[in-house]
């Protein structure tokens, strides 16, 4: 049975102050982090018992959550979430890391190059990439429509975000572009600091490129990859700027988000209590996915 | 001694208390009414208001059509909205009003002044318990626009009533049969569903093409069900079908009037006075603006009016709010500057203020006074009707199925 020795009370005593110290410096975010963070997702809660409008505020109970999944339009939006997601995040994902892989074995100043090229999207803010985007995209003069006609690929100009078939599609390339900066930026980095010796030695022992790869760089990118899946699936989930920017949710609600349809309650229809009770199902679907993540690739790291 | 100096301390100190509480200052929040956008313009205004009143500081924030609305309901929850908002009934009365936010403006009515407004534009600036929640400072008629040159190109001039600017709904569509077979511009008009900026043109498009009614006469239900509405509609519908009319599901009106200026499109359905003196140095060379009604089958039109005043937010502050009333009183009763400002007509009798200067085309815009029809956007639930009317015509251009997608709308909204 092991022994547990005394701490001598000097030693309590250095140990509280640093405590007492750690929580001063940690103090300013924890304010920061309860007023704007946990007391926010406090009220979310609350409110969604309620029927809160601009001029009503009562207890309703499980009413908004029960008009929720009747909402055709909220069922509508949830498909339109996860497909964004389930699309996106392993496309994000798998390119990310090709590009790194690529990229990272280059000269410094290459290396760098690429690094910025695909990290400008990130920077440069998401209403000027959806003007140049909604131009792109533009049904009469849009250069997409210009190259896809001269390619004899379609006769006739195609409104692709005006059209329920193209609509959702064009929002997911469009984030594509604005989420693998990032997930490269990190996995250059990561696939830096791989232990070289192993990756020689099993070379030595001849491995091959694949061999190499899954069996001695992707166990030590996994917390990497883990971090990127959590992030990507939380900002798919979130897809909003986009929404708002191109297509309001439209057509025909084909580009109907949760995140759009909360603002559309809350800030359109003034409907708060609704719309909080939807983000309390979004941030739960977002844990619960984001745990299933954490548990496979726990999983997979063995 | 020192008792003596404290006492002096405390007095001195005292003394900017005092000149405060004479002077008050409120802000103004201004959605983007013809050149009350323009900093230059308000300051203008600001400047005249303060030679009078220089005990009431004026601070403006320009708000736009986008994010305006938004930028106000955070503002309500969050309790610090402004003292006065520039905007008109549907938001002043029938949402803000409606909800209680606003303070009654009911004296301003009361006095000489007030008495002079129009009768029809004050009702419309009261609200359903009796009070009124608006003060008006200008009006006009909404319109259409066809682009003359793409008409002519097209032999389709012969289509409307080019001394009247009405047209018939039979003319309207043979117009279009004869631009689509020109070619003059790449669409002939796109009829926009993107969002609700604009709305008021597609509504008026849709209701007149049969000479039907968008609410009853009292303003109190929705009558998009009407049979002329729904032949409205399925005319719309068919029309785009056959390619003589586009419907664009991913753009609002601000986008189909730019389409409309640089030549894109042949005609736009969302026009007015104060648009085409913005738009003056954005037009394509072969554009030439012609102001029209919208098309009806009996070429009598009835437009949708725009009124816009001020309203005042009950922020609780009696001295903010009889500034705020000040601030009314000096901009709406007789001021023509402000009134010019705005490109539109007063909403009293009022001399001709557009002849001679630079915006002498707004004058001409007065021809369409007489197809004014009552101002329905003080409905109930007018919010939640503007967010649905977009969403409908985008179902029914999905869809085709208009009897079902209008059922769907006046579950929504009534």
């Amino acid at each position: 049975m092991a022994q547990t020795v005394p701490i001598p009370h000097g030693m309590k005593e250095a140990r509280r102050r640093e405590n007492i110290a750690g929580y001063l410096f940690m103090a300013p975010s924890l304010l920061f982090f309860i007023g704007f963070v946990i007391f926010p997702m406090g009220m979310c809660l609350v409110t969604s018992f309620f029927n809160y409008t601009m001029t009503e505020f009562t207890f309703t109970g499980l009413k908004n959550y029960q008009i929720m999944f009747g909402d055709s339009v909220f069922i509508k939006a949830l498909v339109n979430t996860i497909v964004i997601v389930v699309v996106s995040v392993p496309i994000t994902c798998m390119f990310s890391l090709w590009v790194a892989s690529v990229i990272y074995k280059m000269r410094q100043l290459h290396t760098s190059f690429f690094r910025c090229v695909f990290y400008l999207p990130v920077v440069t803010g998401s209403v000027a990439v959806t003007v140049v985007w909604k131009w792109i995209f533009n049904n009469y003069t849009g250069v997409l429509n210009y190259v896809c006609k001269a390619l004899g690929i379609i006769s006739t100009n195609v409104n692709w975000l005006g059209d329920p078939g193209t609509a959702l599609w064009c929002i997911i390339t469009i984030l594509l572009t604005t989420s693998v900066g990032q997930p490269i930026v990190l996995y250059v980095s990561a696939l830096s600091n791989v232990d070289h010796s192993l990756v020689e030695a099993a070379s030595v022992d001849g491995a091959t490129n694949m061999q190499t790869f899954w069996r001695i760089k992707w166990p030590q990118i996994m917390p990497t990859t883990l971090y990127i899946l959590v992030i990507t699936t939380i900002n798919s989930f979130q897809c909003f700027a986009l929404i708002q920017l191109l297509t309001s949710g439209g057509p025909n609600h084909a580009t109907e988000t949760i995140m759009y349809y909360i603002y559309y309650n809350a800030f359109k229809l003034q409907n708060y209590g609704y719309g909080s009770a939807m983000g309390i199902i979004l941030a739960i679907i977002i844990a619960i996915f984001s745990a299933i993540q954490f548990r496979l690739a726990k999983t997979d790291n063995g | 001694m020192k008792k003596l100096l404290a006492l002096l301390l405390c007095l001195m100190l005292m003394i900017p208390a005092f000149a405060l509480a004479e002077d008050v200052e409120i802000t103004l929040w201004t959605y983007p009414i013809g050149s009350w956008t323009d900093d230059a313009v308000v300051s203008d205004l600001l400047a005249d208001f303060n030679a009078v009143h220089p005990e009431i500081k004026v601070n403006v924030q320009f708000l736009d059509y986008v994010s305006g609305d938004d930028q106000v309901t955070t503002a309500i929850e969050a309790k610090t909205t402004p003292d006065i908002i520039f905007e008109g009934p549907e938001r002043l009365v029938a949402n803000w009003g409606a909800a209680g936010k606003m303070l009654p403006l009911n004296e301003l009515f009361e006095e000489e002044a007030g008495k002079a407004i129009y009768e029809g534009v004050a009702g419309s600036c009261k609200g359903k318990d009796g009070n009124y929640y608006e003060y008006p400072l200008c009006m006009t008629a909404h319109c259409m626009v066809i682009n003359k040159k793409a008409f002519e190109a097209a032999d389709a001039m012969q289509y409307i009533d080019a001394e009247k600017h009405t047209w018939t709904t039979e003319g309207f569509e043979n117009a279009c049969k004869a631009l689509a077979a020109t070619g003059f511009t790449p669409v002939t008009g796109i009829v926009y569903c993107g969002g609700q900026g604009g709305d008021q043109g597609t509504r008026a498009l849709v209701y007149n093409l049969y000479s039907g009614r968008f609410t009853n006469e009292d303003f109190t239900k929705y009558t998009i069900d009407s049979e002329e509405n729904i032949k409205g509609l399925q005319k719309l519908y068919d029309m785009v079908q056959e390619g003589l009319l586009t419907a664009d599901p991913g753009i609002v009106a601000a986008e189909e009037i730019n389409y409309f200026c640089n030549g894109t499109s042949a005609m736009g359905f969302c026009w007015n006075a104060a648009l085409e003196t913005n738009n003056k140095d954005n037009l394509a060379e072969n554009v030439e603006v012609f102001p029209m009604a919208f098309p009806s089958d009996d070429g009598v039109p009835t437009l949708d009016g725009g009124i816009w005043g001020f309203g005042v937010f009950n922020n609780g502050d009696d001295a903010k709010a009889a500034a705020a009333k000040e601030f009314i009183r000096f901009m709406c009763n007789g001021n023509t500057k402000a009134v010019y400002a705005t490109g539109y007509f007063a909403t009293r009798d009022m001399e001709d203020i557009y002849t001679g200067t630079e915006k002498e085309i707004n004058a001409s815009y007065s021809i369409f006074a007489p197809y004014f029809g009552g101002y329905y956007q003080i409905a109930p639930n007018w919010p939640v009707q503007r967010t649905a009317w977009w969403n409908l015509l985008q179902r029914i251009f999905a869809t085709g199925n208009i009897a079902d997608e209008v059922a769907v709308y006046l579950s929504e909204v009534q």
